[in-house]
């Protein structure tokens, strides 16, 4: 990837002393979980994933597809906005316009389509209008960069000018042409038929039944996570170079009797949990787990043990994570899961007895992974001890939340959540344990897991998908099913957030808008078109907005005035929060659409969760400031790492 | 450099968005987090002198004789209007009045510039002004001129905003709305609509008016009212998802009064989405809002009726210079609120068209 290029020369220069005896550590090997960690984007990930869990836990309707529906609204124009704002970052330049170009491209669009005396409105045919906005938006993209570029300011000043200009505009022309701070129709225009679907179409949810959805729902996600799996194995250990063996026999055997188990499970009726056939899937998985490792991979040499120092430590370790975890269960037992009395400042029991069980659980578990950290590295029985050990303390934490828990989420999706945890945490030891390390780079096999990654993220994310798109025909019997509406501006955040990565990562202009944000003239130097990848950046901007101009025009039907404006911080905030440096030069597309999940998980989710909006900002700015945090420090500890 | 840059950058990120967050809501509260933001740059005296060509006749003319009997009277009106839609109704009004009556009017724009309403009462107080209506959206700033004006023995009445201070000022009466009143006439709307629990939802924080608008609505209502932010103007699709957020939380609301058009609008929008009937309220007037209420989705918009405002402040002063009346009494004469129903959105419609509503 050319951010990682990029940062690494960026280091090489830093640190003139490396290079010297090193072997050169573009070459040295790194494995799957470490070099995941030195993505741009994934602290934000990690802060998604979590603050989508946190939401879910607290509030009932945020998980359901109903809130889903609803915040990935939010997302879809926030996150093409960020991702066009990220790419433009990552060249090193800003577009405070972007905000209030939204707004005035659906406005002129609706003017353009409007037909009001001698005026103003051309009363165009959407077919001509659509295009002529579009080049009129490319067009303000391409004076922000060629100003930037002719004058030699900074692109803060230089877009803020066409912010105001942008701004005043909208409101000048709409007093004008209507005399009025809001302007429609948009569905006046000819073609308006055609074009509503393109922007502004829905599917929703109970229109659309299919019964058979949770069984495609369970098998996609099982599938997916055994692909990522199999794609980590493949990235972290040593490819055998035997061929087939009595291992790929095993192999074979436990996965029959894991499905065969697997399939009988789902053939009951579905009501209870048929713990033998569940038992028997777990051990077919496990053989077939140890029989592919054994076959695929070179057995594990023995490594040193820890000395006496390191694992009196681990010991202690252990101890205050068994501790821990064991004072979370107490609380929990003891206080009142259903009391509504405050505590102190806006704390109920009920939500006390909550944060003292997830932290609690969460610094042990931190402790308990130090430990197995101190007793040094796998294959090391006493690592794995630990691990097996951890594993122990997930099952019996989520029996105790199946017991305790007086919610139906916690006791059902929550718990199967935990086991398959400790079912996948599980399996990594035990390979871990057989199977040797790869210290070396094998090209061939980090393609193969690239791969294997993406067909299972593929599948994960079809399962849910679906899980979200249909109704049963039980559930629509059963009643009280919200109409969640998913609007076809999730699938262009998609479509804009592949394209841009797809350009950054994989085109010569994607490697350009990194070397132009990261030292200009460096870049210029070695003959990169520097003033044209910026001023097409800037294009790429206004197109985005020009986008979600249309989205929100073709949605609301009239504008206001003021659509738009001030959203261009948000846009830089969301891109920030993904990992994109505001000096330019490192991040990625990616991050942008996953900072503007997060912000948009986060505002909605306060309102989901029925907390006093007045608060609103203080929470938001908790969470973002915890993101860019998170984000740095996980970024430092794996840069430093890889030295 | 870099270091220093993004110091900047961060200067102007803050300075912007202080900038932003005020929205351009096309009512003027009284003296609510009125926007400060130039709409229109046009000089108040070339805009004064245009009105009075209008009116058809010479700007503080004493000399002009007119057959009617307030032909010598003058009457200055200075308002912080920034001649968008809502203030165009108010001049249309004062306008109207003085021709109904004969007298001249200076109407005096200052674009929400307390500096330049000074300079305009001063101007007024000079050119011997037989009556002086101002808007208070800064009262500290404002009011030393108009108790000049008092002290001058020129009649000074209030309108739109500075409902609390017109006393203290010493002018005869104010002619307005109070936002809390508003707020209560909603909360009796929502009574006879049959809701149950109205969630009260505002476009901006921080903002008086509108957190006067559901403090009224709390006085009267008869079920429960919850208040909530629900996002800007500027971003509908999140103000619409937020209320939909707020409906799938708290399954018992059945009714949204939005602080503001747009925000009613919004919440229409959220209804269908959670796919639940709601009543829905309103402030103010767009196009949206009058089109849906006549669609009978929205079942009412409350209407500052500022053309009252504009009207009403001439014919009280005609009335004092002429027949020396006094009208309200010590307390403020209420322009609103009134409101727009699916029984009379047509007619709305139409005055909206023509400029008086």
């Amino acid at each position: 990837m050319n951010q990682e290029t990029t940062t690494e020369i960026a280091e090489k220069a830093d640190d003139p002393g490396s290079g010297a005896n090193a072997t050169d550590e573009r070459l040295s090997h790194r494995g799957p979980f470490q070099r995941l960690l030195t993505s741009p984007e994934i602290g934000a990930l990690i802060g998604a994933v979590a603050i989508w869990a946190f939401f879910w836990a607290v509030s009932v309707p945020f998980g359901t597809a109903g809130g889903t529906a609803n915040w990935l609204d939010v997302a879809a124009t926030l996150g093409i906005m960020a991702v066009v704002v990220s790419m433009l970052m990552i060249g090193g330049e800003f577009d405070l316009s972007s905000g209030a170009m939204t707004g005035a491209t659906g406005i002129l669009v609706i003017m353009l389509v409007k037909d009001i005396g001698e005026l103003g409105g051309a009363g165009l045919n959407l077919w001509i209008a659509l295009p002529l906005s579009f080049l009129a938006a490319l067009g303000v993209g391409w004076f922000n960069g060629t100003m930037v570029e002719r004058t030699s300011l900074p692109s803060f000043i230089v877009t803020l000018g066409t912010f105001f200009v942008v701004r005043g505009a909208k409101l000048g022309f709409s007093k004008l042409i209507v005399d009025n701070v809001q302007v429609g129709r948009i569905d006046e225009g000819a073609g308006y038929e055609f074009w509503v679907k393109v922007f502004a179409s829905t599917w929703t949810r109970t229109e659309h039944q299919f019964d058979n959805r949770d069984v495609f729902y369970n098998q996609f996600l099982l599938a997916g996570l055994v692909f990522i799996a199999l794609a980590f194995f493949e990235m972290n250990f040593r490819r055998s170079r035997t061929g087939f063996s009595v291992w790929t026999g095993v192999a074979l055997v436990g996965a029959v009797i894991g499905l065969g188990a697997y399939a009988g499970m789902h053939s009951t009726d579905g009501t209870s949990i048929n713990w033998i056939l569940a038992i028997v899937a777990a051990a077919g998985a496990l053989i077939g787990i140890v029989g592919w490792a054994r076959w695929r991979y070179d057995a594990a040499e023995p490594a040193a043990e820890a000395d006496a120092g390191s694992m009196a430590v681990a010991g202690r370790y252990t101890l205050i994570g068994l501790a821990l975890v064991g004072a979370a269960v107490l609380f929990a037992w003891w206080l009142d899961s259903t009391s509504e009395r405050t505590v102190a400042f806006l704390i109920t029991i009920q939500g006390l007895r909550a944060m003292l069980f997830v932290s609690l659980f969460v610094i042990g578990l931190v402790y308990l992974s130090r430990a197995a950290g101190a007793a040094g590295r796998a294959p090391n029985r006493n690592v794995f001890g630990i691990q097996m050990l951890i594993v122990a303390v997930i099952v019996a934490v989520a029996f105790f939340i199946q017991i305790e828990s007086a919610s139906r989420k916690f006791r059902t999706e929550f718990f199967s959540v935990m086991l398959l945890i400790a079912l996948l945490f599980a399996v990594w030891s035990v390979v871990s344990l057989i199977s040797a390390e790869r210290r070396t780079p094998d090209p061939a096999a980090d393609a193969w897991g690239r791969r294997l990654v993406l067909v299972g993220v593929l599948l994960a994310i079809a399962g849910v998908v679906i899980r979200l798109l249909f109704t049963t025909t039980a559930e629509i019997e059963a009643g009280g099913v919200p109409p969640a509406s998913f609007s076809v501006r999730i699938l262009w955040f998609l479509l804009v957030t592949i394209i841009a990565v797809f350009t950054l990562g994989r085109t010569r202009f994607g490697s350009w808008a990194f070397a132009v944000g990261g030292n200009k003239e460096a870049a210029r130097q070695v003959g990169v078109p520097a003033a044209r990848t910026k001023t097409q950046l800037f294009m790429i901007v206004s197109a985005g907005a020009w986008l979600v101009g249309m989205l929100l025009a073709f949605r609301l039907n009239s504008l206001q005035a003021s659509t738009g404006d001030g959203l261009e911080f948000e846009y830089i905030i969301a891109a920030v929060v993904g990992g994109n440096l505001l000096t330019g030069g490192y991040g990625s597309a990616a991050g942008g659409a996953i900072g503007a999940l997060i912000m948009a998980m986060s505002a909605q989710g306060i309102p989901f969760a029925g907390w006093n909006s007045d608060w609103r900002f203080v929470f938001l700015g908790v969470i973002l400031l915890l993101a860019v945090i998170a984000n740095n420090l996980i970024r430092a500890r794996a840069e430093a790492s890889r030295r | 450099m870099k270091k220093l840059m993004s110091l900047l950058a961060l200067l102007f990120a803050f300075a912007l968005v202080a900038a932003a967050c005020s929205s351009d809501d096309d009512s003027d509260d009284d003296g609510s987090g009125s926007s400060s933001e130039t709409e229109e740059s046009s000089s108040d005296t070339d805009d004064g002198g245009d009105d009075d060509a209008d009116a058809g006749s010479d700007d503080g003319g004493d000399d002009s004789v007119d057959l009617t009997q307030g032909g010598d009277l003058t009457f200055h009106m200075v308002t912080h209007s920034d001649d968008g839609p809502f203030w165009s109704v108010v001049k249309r009004g004062a306008e109207d009045a003085a021709a109904a009556v004969g007298v001249n009017l200076v109407w005096a724009p200052s674009n929400n510039d307390p500096e330049q309403q000074v300079a305009d009462i001063d101007a007024a107080i000079a050119a011997g002004s037989n009556g002086i209506a101002a808007s208070l959206a800064s009262p500290d700033a404002v009011a030393p001129s108009l108790e000049a004006a008092v002290a001058a023995g020129i009649p000074v009445y209030t309108l739109n905003s500075g409902v609390n201070q017109y006393k203290d000022i010493g002018a005869v009466t104010h002619i307005g709305q109070t936002e809390t009143v508003a707020g209560e006439g909603a909360g009796e709307r929502f009574n006879d609509l049959g809701a149950t629990k109205v969630l009260c939802a505002f476009q901006e924080q921080s903002n008086v008016g509108l957190e006067e608008r559901c403090a009224g609505l709390e006085n009267t209502f008869s079920g429960e009212v919850v208040s909530e932010f629900v996002g800007l103007d500027a971003d509908q699709t999140a103000q619409q998802n937020t209320i939909a957020a707020l409906l799938a939380e708290d399954d018992s609301i059945d009714a949204v009064l939005g602080t503001g058009p747009v925000v009613a609008v919004s919440a229409l929008g959220a209804s269908q989405d959670a796919g639940k009937e709601l009543i829905i309220g309103g402030f103010d007037i767009t196009p949206d809002i009058i089109s849906a209420i006549d669609a009978g989705d929205i079942a009412f918009t409350v209407d500052q009726q500022q053309y009252l405002q504009g009207y009403l402040p001439v014919i009280l002063m005609y009335l004092q210079a002429t027949n020396q009346n006094t009208a309200g009494g010590g307390l403020p004469v209420l322009t609103g609120p009134g409101f727009v129903t699916p029984e009379n959105a047509a007619e709305v419609a139409a005055l909206v068209e023509a400029g008086t509503r």
